[in-house]
């Protein structure tokens, strides 16, 4: 009797294993979209002006990204609680969702993370520089309301700070942009000022310098910011499937896992995204560049020490354009600001969508089958887009490419990367 | 509607010290940069060439100074970035930076 009860629990824990292993695998997957996603906040300028080759520039990045990793020992745990409420404050699992080994909660979880990748593929093999947090704060939602209804969703906070699915996520992806353009503009602006008449020699090896160290900040930046938050997925998961019980620390194996997979991600960079926001935008000289990337890193770090939620994406982004404003004679290419904007209003819906339709997925097959089917979709989804990704390829030999000039990728005129056919 | 209030009270603060710190050191990079090559008598140069001017010492040290303080400004975000991560953060309130535990 007892050795039957015994067996039944370890077939069970068995199944849970599977599930969490599949979560783990899928949340080093996200990290790792999330960082050639990102390469182009940080590196984008730097690359259309020349100041750092296309190949130092994402190597530099994951490089600092990584060291960045590690610098973030704040315990990030409680990461899903500005959207969702599949945690309580300390960051332990929701004791309702603990049974059967927590797999409602992993279902939850893998869903979510599944809808986050799947849109960040999409944008990037759209060239749109569209944020990751959103793309991962999407799919938790969209998996939670399917999961355990609108009651699940941390909408609007308590009231006490900034919090919620409107305070976290939709306000600042309003309110940082702008903020961001203004620095980038009135920096610009003034140094243009400042700079005109001054010989080229001086002007061109100063900014240069001055591209890369702030370049720099931006991906420091992003690593503590970005990795941190799937080391605290990946730990909620422990938690919750009973293989980690300290809610005060980070496995080592996560952080280091999570850390490398960020860099890598960075330095294989995403070369369709980096092109947007190196020469689709606005056409960047030095000056301009150094403006961006110090109104960036400026923003960035200034938010998170007040506390300010905000995506890395959105203000490299905005102060790009602020940059393109600010430049006597530079113009802004509109229709792909445009385009761009479009893909943040979408990007929360888009991947709740599919975090929704993985939930439903997973539920109704059920178990280690459901979840096992969830990874497969993923696994063909990615499969289709890395293919899609190979006609009108755009890598670190034509990211420079002229924006304008350039042939339609092969791929049909409805792609908004046009990149010469190699 | 709490959150908006939150927000914009945020959004002001992030604002100001942006233009300080994202706008302000840039710029006093490129006041270095303009007394460097005052510093070297070529600042009037125009496309013909350069022409040969008298070097003028305090524009270069003037350039160096500032790009000096632009690398205090940096150091003292990455110390920012470093010290948050280790449970510390940095306090200007007696106006030197001095780094105090959370």
């Amino acid at each position: 009797m007892a050795a039957a009860r015994q067996l039944g629990h370890d077939h069970r824990v068995t199944e849970t294993s599977v599930i969490l292993a599949l979560v783990v695998i899928t949340a080093l997957a996200f990290d790792f979209t999330n960082g050639f996603h990102d390469t182009a906040n940080a590196m984008a300028t730097s690359i259309a002006t020349k100041a750092l080759r296309p190949k130092t520039a994402v190597a530099l990045s994951g490089v600092l990204n990584l060291v960045g990793a590690f610098l973030s020992v704040e315990v990030a745990l409680t990461v899903t609680n500005a959207v969702v409420k599949i945690q309580d404050k300390s960051g332990a699992p929701k004791a309702e969702l603990l049974a059967d080994g927590g797999s409602a909660l992993l279902l939850i979880i893998l869903a979510g993370l599944v809808g986050g990748i799947v849109w960040n593929l999409l944008t990037w093999l759209l060239g749109l520089p569209s944020s990751s947090s959103h793309a991962l704060f999407g799919g938790l939602v969209g998996a939670t309301l399917a999961g355990l209804g609108v009651a699940g969703v941390n909408w609007n906070g308590d009231g006490s700070k900034l919090d919620g699915v409107v305070g976290k996520v939709l306000l600042p992806a309003v309110i940082s942009p702008v903020i961001a353009g203004a620095v980038a503009a009135v920096g610009t602006w003034v140094i243009f000022k400042i700079t005109t008449g001054v010989a080229a020699r001086f002007t061109e090896q100063g900014f240069r310098w001055g591209q890369i160290g702030s370049a720099s900040l931006v991906s420091l930046a992003h690593g503590t910011n970005d990795a941190q938050k799937t080391m605290g997925v990946i730990t909620l998961a422990l938690i919750a499937s009973g293989h980690w019980g300290d809610t005060e620390n980070i496995p080592l194996w996560v952080k280091v896992s999570a850390a490398v997979a960020i860099a890598l991600g960075t330095y294989l960079g995403g070369w369709r995204i980096i092109r947007t926001l190196g020469k689709g935008i606005t056409d960047i000289n030095p000056p301009q560049g150094t403006a961006a990337q110090s109104g960036a890193a400026a923003v960035i770090l200034a938010s998170s020490h007040l506390g300010f939620a905000l995506s890395t994406t959105h203000v490299a982004t905005g102060s790009v354009i602020g940059s393109g404003l600010g430049r006597p004679g530079a113009k802004v290419r509109w229709a792909v600001a445009g385009r761009m904007v479009l893909a943040w209003l979408i990007t929360l819906p888009a991947a709740g969508l599919v975090g929704a339709a993985m939930w439903y997925i997973g539920d109704t097959v059920g178990g280690t089958a459901g979840a096992l089917v969830v990874f497969t979709l993923l696994v063909l989804a990615s499969g289709a887009m890395y293919l899609k990704s190979r006609t009108g390829k755009v890598d670190h030999e034509n990211v420079n490419d002229d924006w304008d000039g350039a042939a339609p990728a092969a791929a049909g005129s409805s792609t908004p990367v046009p990149a010469a056919a190699h | 509607m709490h959150n908006l209030g939150f927000a914009l009270d945020g959004a002001w603060q992030v604002l100001l010290a942006g233009l300080a710190l994202g706008a302000g050191l840039p710029i006093l990079f490129a006041l270095g940069i303009r007394s460097l090559a005052w510093g070297a008598g070529s600042v009037a140069v125009d496309e013909t060439g350069v022409t040969a001017g008298a070097r003028r010492p305090a524009g270069t040290a003037l350039g160096y100074t500032l790009f000096a303080v632009v690398i205090i400004g940096v150091l003292l975000g990455l110390t920012f970035i470093v010290a948050s991560g280790f449970g510390y953060k940095l306090d200007f309130s007696n106006v030197v930076p001095t780094l105090v535990a959370k």
